[in-house]
């Protein structure tokens, strides 16, 4: 009868940590397949990659550089404001000869000068920053979407495995005129993509294309608001000499106003889906 | 055969013809599942020719009691006309998933999106629109699936949003 080999401690030391890896070796293979297998897994496979460390980077950046903006210019439209109020209840509306409307009239020109000027300081940095985020995320969009995608393949992208499932998911920003600051914005946009980890693809692809229209429409507008104030700060130089209050000065304040610190009441209301129903379990085996 | 005797022959033959020509009217009930076998029958005897009539007639049926067991009895009454070689696999899938099922068959298509979809995305979205409104008979109004209409159509402009970024950056990068 052949005993059992015996061996040294150590020997049987090592045996038994070789064992203990191979069980946790294939515990974490079980553990990997479990994963795999699983619904959440499944829906966020394949992922897709369309917001790169840098475009959460160029968000935040254009978030501060917008947030600057705003800070360097809500004193200098408050001012204009109060001075616009004075003018109007000093009634120099059709006075424009008196002397002390004129003076006034110039001071408005003078904070509006200063208005363009900082816009002008700032428009180049929040150009540099937006056209970054903007080329970064067509790059994404292009290769991610565009290319790797089919209709169908984009499709079943958006919709994340769950046609059937309420319509009641989060709905990612939609586009348009928010009504908030252009700051508050870009936070929101970058809040949005930093914590998209957790969020479907199917977020992701409707969130990188509004960013992108918005920054495609934002950087177009930009451009054209430089060369802008370079005929505006002219016209203004040349006004001043004059003591003139133009419609068009009242206008850019406007603008500039419900662009930088949004308009509350322009707020769209949304449409609440309809009443749901609950018997919908049926599946066909048609369906695809 | 002399052609005086021939002639007699063939108008027979054509008058047999004319006279086995199905009517291939319409379900008159309107009850479903009767109306269902109605049209099985008719289909089965020579009406094949009229399957897309048929089916709008169901639809039109289903429309006046919306349940959501609608969607099963237009299932299995797909899957018999395939089973009949009445359609093939993928018409029946088309007729199906066109009016019962949140995606978009005209979202179909085997190349990326750049090369196929966005040269005619026009046409895609026309299209997409058209299939919306036949879900929206399909989902809403046969089988008061409001949850499934109203996510379609959140897709289609999804969709819309989606392709119209994507061609633009497609676009930016030729």
């Amino acid at each position: 009868m052949r005993t059992a080999p015996r061996h040294s401690p150590t020997v049987t030391a090592t045996r038994a940590a070789t064992r203990r890896l191979s069980y946790a070796f294939i515990a974490l293979l079980l553990f990997g397949f479990a994963v795999a297998l699983s619904p959440t897994a499944n829906a966020n496979t394949p992922t897709i990659k369309l917001f790169p460390t840098t475009v959460v980077e160029d968000l935040k950046q254009t978030g501060n550089v917008a947030r600057d903006m705003e800070t360097g210019l809500q004193e200098v439209i408050g001012r204009l404001d109060q001075q616009q109020v004075l003018y109007q209840e000093s009634k120099c509306d059709g006075a424009e000869n008196d002397t002390g409307c004129q003076r006034l009239a110039r001071q408005i020109g003078a904070t509006y000068l200063e208005m363009l000027t900082i816009m002008e300081e700032r428009l180049p940095d929040m150009e540099h920053t937006v056209n970054n985020t903007r080329l970064s995320l067509e790059k994404g969009l292009r290769s991610e979407l565009g290319q790797k995608m089919t209709p169908w393949t984009l499709q079943e992208t958006l919709i994340g495995g769950k046609a059937e499932q309420a319509a009641s998911t989060s709905a990612p920003t939609l586009r348009g005129r928010s009504g908030m600051r252009l700051s508050e914005r870009f936070k929101q946009y970058y809040q949005l993509v930093a914590t998209s980890g957790a969020k479907g693809d199917q977020s992701l692809a409707v969130l990188a294309s509004d960013i992108y229209l918005d920054m495609e429409e934002t950087s177009l507008l930009i451009q054209r608001t430089r060369q802008e104030i370079a005929r505006a700060t002219l016209m203004e130089q040349l006004n001043q000499s004059f003591g003139i209050i133009t419609p068009e000065m009242i206008e850019v304040v406007g603008g500039v106003k419900s662009i930088l610190f949004g308009d509350a009441e322009s707020t769209a209301l949304v449409a609440g889906p309809p009443p749901a129903s609950v018997e919908q379990a049926y599946r066909s085996p048609l369906e695809q | 055969m002399p052609i005086k005797y021939l002639l007699p022959v063939a108008a027979l033959f054509l008058a047999s013809c004319a006279s086995n020509t199905p009517s291939c009217v319409g379900p008159q009930s309107k009850n479903l599942s009767q109306a269902i076998d109605t049209a099985q029958s008719s289909l089965m005897n020579g009406c094949h020719a009229h399957f897309d009539r048929y089916y709008d007639d169901l639809l039109t049926i289903a429309e006046g009691d919306p349940k959501p067991e609608n969607k099963r009895a237009f299932s299995e009454f797909l899957v018999w006309s395939s089973d009949k070689g009445l359609l093939s696999n993928r018409q029946a899938q088309n007729y199906y998933n066109r009016y019962f099922n949140v995606k978009f068959m005209s979202m179909k298509g085997d190349y990326n999106n750049c090369s196929h979809t966005c040269p005619n995305k026009q046409k895609v979205l026309f299209n997409m629109e058209r299939e919306l409104s036949d879900k929206e008979r399909g989902l809403l109004r046969v089988s008061l699936d409001n949850d499934g209409y109203y996510r379609a159509d959140q897709l289609f402009q999804e969709v819309e949003l989606v392709l119209e970024a994507t061609c633009s950056a497609c676009a930016a990068g030729r």
